[in-house]
């Protein structure tokens, strides 16, 4: 593959299958050989083969109860992942979507808390945060700072910010009380079921999302511009395309991302904490599910359904580990240990895709 | 509200909950030591406010204590972000404006045992009047320390404590012995049967003790336990306590030692009607919605340690020591283990103080 060809990433997701020649030709094992060396492809079987192996060792694993507490570990995760790739094609990288994650439901808080209606708040929210990422890329894109740089200054300053406003103060996340009622069962409100509280509703967000940036990524001028300017940067400003634009709109589109996350995640956790060592880590599982996915951090190119299945690798991962009841100082180990076994195979494959011309 | 009466209704506080166990010799002396020691703050305390002529002079002290200088202490932290420690930076405050002093906040934000001793070496060289820092390492203070007291700086610990580092004092609740105690409360809430003790990030020197002290108190009993790690963040504490319920639907009690992994625990118990089961429920620290959720009946009960006082009684203490030209002013003060239930904590979600860390405003407001 050659970095600069936008179509670089489109077999995701079962897409690309329309276009290619002749299918009549295609055997099994040839269908199988182009799973296997697509992009997503090699995480894909490191994933289902973790699956399979946590629902043989632990019956309540394959259990639509425990389906359903996956989702909390990874949907999120997908959607900040997602908004990731794209600056990562683009050869820059956002630091500050941890900051933005801390920040966004305070700032939900203290603007629903001026009297403006749950709905309106979060819209405004996260034009706040769309601004943060405007900063980020005028900064970078064409101020000059490195993007590690300056949204690393975003990260702290936003941090920072969190706990002046907050008092450092933990706080309860307005519209995501959960009621009680007298057979025990609990409630939550329409509000909360929608942003993040609701069983599956991160997770139909997580989908739309992930859909909508593929789509974006893989058959759209801006998906095109964005694989250009992150394989060559001169090249595709020779070619006309307005770089700075690009990498302005993509810390747009990753600001914005990381404060409606902030939001569900609060909303689902009825709390906002302003401590930024949840937000540091909350920065690095997303980075990680964007280069697990099969996305380069050179740039150049990426994937955001690989994003998707990254975060379902860690999310697979980190609840089969809780489920499994893994002792506490065990557990960073195992995690780290899965972490670069299946990063080993992801490079191992791709060492095949290469040689074989495919993809 | 008088500070008599803030004072006397902390050692009711506390002696409320150590009558809850059987008095034993060393539970009279720390009683005693808290009594004198809390009682003499508070002695200060109200003499100076009740003299009219303090409150005019109250930025300077010099009336009562006959120092007018304005001393400058300074706070190492191993977590300076977590909100755990807001109430006690309020202390601080407080005391600081009683007192005309004022202080300074500083250290790590992540446990980085480096950082905390460049921060307390920054403050020797800077020659403030007094330093007070949580011991989180065995040895790594030692030195500083020594520096600190041949310089004449007054050196306290609060929040966690090292016997054998030189410092004059601690101010805090003892880890290890709450964890004990808690151990002791799981076993007579479960006497027989699994239970988990789950931990946000384990080693932290805050948090780790404390299971530690839990475990030493359970092993050898007919409570089976398993010790889990849930993450930093919130939300991933909630997932992983949720996954483990699935996996362990059989447990008996669900319990933590830090803030945000109680809150999980309560919530999970919610979620799941896990009372309905007869499953219990308990942890440390007092969240918003641990308050709750513990006033609702989802969980059995909450360790609250009095933050509050971690950072008024060293402040009051390193003032003291100069006031009194070191003939006074140091001494231990266990800011206690105060077991909250579903009765108890009340008060707490009914009102909101700087005590609790749940408004930054002056006194007590019904919220």
């Amino acid at each position: 593959m050659t970095p600069s060809d936008p179509d670089a990433a489109a077999p995701a997701g079962g897409e690309a299958q329309p276009r290619l020649p002749p299918r009549a030709a295609l055997s099994p094992w040839t269908l199988i050989k182009r799973f296997l060396t697509m992009r997503e492809g090699s995480i894909s079987i490191v994933t289902i083969a973790l699956i399979v192996y946590f629902s043989l060792s632990i019956p309540a694993f394959f259990t639509s109860s425990n389906f359903q507490t996956l989702l909390t570990y990874f949907t999120w995760l997908a959607i900040l992942a997602g908004g990731e790739v794209f600056l990562m094609i683009n050869g820059e990288i956002d630091l500050s979507i941890g900051g933005v994650y801390l920040f966004a439901p305070l700032l939900f808080y203290e603007i629903a808390g001026g009297g403006i209606s749950l709905v309106p708040a979060v819209i405004l929210t996260i034009l706040v945060c769309t601004g943060i990422g405007v900063v980020n890329g005028v900064v970078t894109a064409i101020l000059g700072v490195n993007s590690f740089i300056t949204t690393l200054g975003t990260l702290f300053a936003l941090e920072g910010l969190t706990l002046i406003v907050s008092h450092a103060e933990q706080l309860n996340m307005p519209g995501s009380a959960v009621s009680t009622s007298a057979n025990g069962s609990s409630h939550l409100g329409t509000f909360a079921s929608i942003f993040g509280a609701g069983v599956y509703s991160e997770l139909v967000w997580a989908v739309v999302i992930i859909a909508i940036m593929q789509i974006a990524l893989t058959r759209t001028r801006w998906g095109l511009h964005t694989i250009a300017v992150g394989s060559n940067r001169i090249a595709a400003a020779e070619a006309g395309v307005k770089v700075r634009l690009v990498v302005i709109r993509n810390f747009m589109v990753c600001s914005s991302l990381a404060g409606l996350v902030g939001i569900m995640e609060a909303v689902r956790s009825q709390s906002i904490s302003p401590d930024p060592s949840s937000s540091n880590s909350v920065l690095l599982d997303a980075i990680a599910a964007a280069v697990i996915g099969g996305t380069l951090l050179a740039g150049g190119s990426g994937t955001i359904v690989g994003a998707f299945i990254g975060a379902l690798f860690l999310g697979v991962l980190q609840d089969g580990l809780a489920i499994k009841g893994v002792n506490a100082d065990y557990l960073d180990f195992y995690l780290g240990i899965a972490i670069l076994f299946a990063m080993l195979i992801n490079v191992y494959v791709g060492r095949v895709r290469r040689r074989s011309g495919v993809g | 509200m008088s500070d008599n009466e803030f004072v006397n209704e902390a050692i009711e506080r506390l002696e409320w909950n150590d009558a809850k166990v059987e008095a034993t010799p060393q539970s009279k002396a720390r009683a005693v030591t808290r009594r004198v020691a809390l009682g003499g703050g508070a002695g200060a305390v109200a003499a100076f406010m009740m003299a009219p002529a303090a409150q005019a002079l109250a930025a300077s002290g010099s009336s009562v204590f006959g120092t007018g200088k304005k001393y400058h202490f300074v706070f190492v932290n191993h977590v300076t972000t977590n909100p755990f420690f807001t109430p006690t930076i309020s202390g601080i405050q407080d005391a600081c404006n009683l007192l005309g002093c004022s202080y300074q906040w500083t250290g790590s934000e992540t446990s980085n045992v480096a950082q905390m001793v460049t921060a307390f070496n920054t403050a020797v060289a800077g020659n403030a009047d007094g330093i007070a820092i949580p011991l989180i390492d065995p040895n790594a203070f030692n030195a500083p320390t020594a520096k600190a007291l041949a310089k004449g700086i007054p050196v306290l610990s609060y929040n966690a404590d090292e016997p054998t580092n030189g410092r004059l004092a601690y101010i805090g609740q003892d880890l290890f012995v709450s964890g004990q105690e808690m151990g002791q409360r799981i076993k007579a809430l479960v006497p027989s049967g699994d239970v988990a003790l789950f931990i946000a990030t384990p080693g932290s020197a805050n948090i780790q003790p404390r299971i530690n002290g839990a475990e030493s108190a359970l092993k050898g009993s007919a409570t089976k336990y398993t010790v889990t790690a849930t993450g930093a963040a919130l939300p991933q504490e909630l997932s992983t306590i949720e996954s483990f319920w699935q996996g362990h639907t059989s447990y008996k009690g669900l319990f933590a030692v830090d803030g945000g992994s109680t809150q999980a625990v309560f919530q999970t118990i919610q979620k799941y009607n896990l009372r309905g089961k007869g499953v219990k429920g308990g942890g440390y620290d007092l969240t918003p919605i641990t308050q709750q959720l513990l006033a609702a009946g989802e969980g059995d009960f909450t360790i609250d340690q009095q933050p509050y006082l971690q950072g008024f009684l060293p402040t009051l203490e390193l003032f003291l020591y100069h006031a009194s030209d070191r003939l006074s002013g140091i001494a231990d003060v266990d800011t206690g283990l105060k077991f909250l239930d579903k009765t108890t904590v009340k008060p707490y979600n009914s009102t909101k103080s700087r005590y609790e860390g749940t408004s930054s405003k002056v006194g007590v407001t019904n919220s």
